[in-house]
């Protein structure tokens, strides 16, 4: 089997990584680059937890090819947060109790994260809206949507778009 | 995984050559939210696949929602997302933003496309009925050229699609809806999100200054085997005033229509019932009345 060169950007910086034609990015991230913070869950694009954010979208990252990612842009939950600190998002969680086993956190931090950089003035439907397609087995939905809406408007107090 | 070799090439012409590489086993990748899945799940169908060809490269060319006057058109490539949120979608053919909205998640939605939507040729699809209903045509590229047909005739039996080999669907096209029609859409699934329809239906009316019913369009989904829109149950309703009584023979009419298409099945003693309801719901929604 041939291999591909796959050039994007990652977290803010430029990468060139060679991989296999029928490779999942989500296998590139987790695999190839040992980014395991997004989860593999269902594999089939019903529980985000492998949830990415691809040129501003959130995307399941179980169903892009890694191929197809070339040119675009790549954000993953290690590149959520700066200079050593949690983003918001990842502090009202925190706060609000808004996670058990953690481990469909990543995606609804991604999810929530490509909503409020879109609109930073999501209401608490607009945010259930964009984190339903993200389960969670253990603390509910209730936690996560209230961390979120905390966060937005912190983010809104602060005077900036989410970072 | 299956394995398979990848092409991405940057122009319409050059994917239609890859696909028409007879030696080759080829598949269309764009979102991939139905290939991916299949794939994953060692679909028999792709078994032997050799090759994708991801045409997300040809967005420039293939990604777009225009209004060109009398017609909108729509490039494969736009996403559920795209025509959701699309204001020309929203202000004329609203049943297909709403439709749109319904599909899987905000991450397939982000993904998805219009283009695999109607190429996977699933008959649960929810953008299909909206496109039935404006009597969209579909724009096709192949290594002849190009060439248009009516949606409804891309469809042959059983999901396969009446595209030749080496030919790409470029988009669709439709022309605008009489002005004043209003429109609707109506889904029936197991849950709110992520669901795939069981049944669905997208309508539209048009009345005139007196309140009478002078256009009516119904395209429901899931029911038949190839889409298509309700003749008679759309004539039952030009020339009325509406009512709900009115709205509940025209469902009833529809689900007639699916036992003469279909045959009775194991499903229909649900189906019949549940077929009128979803076209009486849809109806009453494009009046804008509340649901009872």
């Amino acid at each position: 089997m041939k291999k591909i060169t796959v050039n994007f950007t990652l977290n803010g910086q430029p990468v060139s990584v060679e991989t296999t034609p029928h490779r999942r990015l989500l296998d590139l991230l987790r695999e190839d680059l040992r980014l395991t913070g997004t989860k593999e869950g269902c594999a089939v694009g019903e529980c985000g937890a492998c949830t990415v954010i691809l040129d501003g979208k959130a995307v399941t990252s179980c169903l892009v090819l890694a191929a197809s990612v070339e040119g675009s842009s790549v954000v993953t939950i290690e590149g959520v947060g700066e200079n050593g600190r949690l983003d918001p998002i990842q502090e009202a969680i925190l706060r609000n109790h808004a996670l058990q086993c953690g481990f469909c956190t990543p995606g609804f931090i991604m999810s929530a994260k490509a909503l409020l950089e879109e609109n930073p003035d999501a209401t608490v439907e607009e945010i259930r809206r964009a984190i339903s397609g993200n389960l969670c087995r253990c603390t509910g939905y209730e936690q996560l949507t209230v961390a979120i809406y905390e966060a937005a408007q912190e983010l809104k107090a602060a005077g900036k778009g989410i970072g | 995984m299956f394995q398979f070799d990848y092409i991405r090439p940057a122009a319409v012409d050059e994917a239609c050559a890859a696909l028409a590489d007879g030696g080759k086993a080829s598949r269309v990748i764009a979102g991939g939210t139905d290939l991916m899945v299949q794939i994953h799940e060692r679909d028999k169908r792709w078994k032997d696949l050799d090759q994708v060809v991801d045409i997300t490269g040809l967005a420039g060319e293939l990604r777009y929602v225009r209004d060109e006057g009398e017609r909108i058109a729509i490039g494969a490539l736009a996403t559920h997302t795209d025509l959701e949120c699309s204001q020309v979608i929203r202000q004329y053919l609203p049943c297909l933003s709403q439709a749109c909205a319904t599909v899987g998640s905000t991450q397939i939605r982000n993904r998805g496309t219009i283009g695999g939507s109607i190429c996977n040729a699933s008959p649960a699809s929810d953008p299909l009925p909206a496109l039935i209903l404006a009597d969209a045509q579909v724009e096709i590229q192949g290594p002849g050229g190009r060439r248009e047909l009516p949606l409804a005739s891309l469809y042959r039996d059983k999901g396969a699609l009446d595209l030749a080999p080496g030919e790409l669907v470029r988009g669709f096209w439709f022309a605008k809806l009489p002005e004043g029609s209003r429109t609707a859409f109506v889904k029936l699934g197991r849950r709110k999100a992520l669901a795939i329809s069981r049944l669905n239906a997208a309508v539209s009316l048009l009345l005139d200054g007196e309140g009478v019913i002078r256009e009516a369009r119904i395209a429901p989904g899931c029911i038949f085997r190839v889409p298509a829109r309700t003749a008679t149950a759309e004539a039952l309703l030009v020339g009325q005033a509406p009512t709900r009584q009115l709205f509940e023979a025209a469902g009833v009419e529809v689900s007639d229509e699916m036992i003469r298409r279909t045959g009775v099945r194991w499903s229909t003693e649900y189906k019949q019932p549940a077929v009128s309801a979803v076209v009486c719901d849809a109806l009453t929604g494009a009046m804008g009345w509340e649901e009872e």
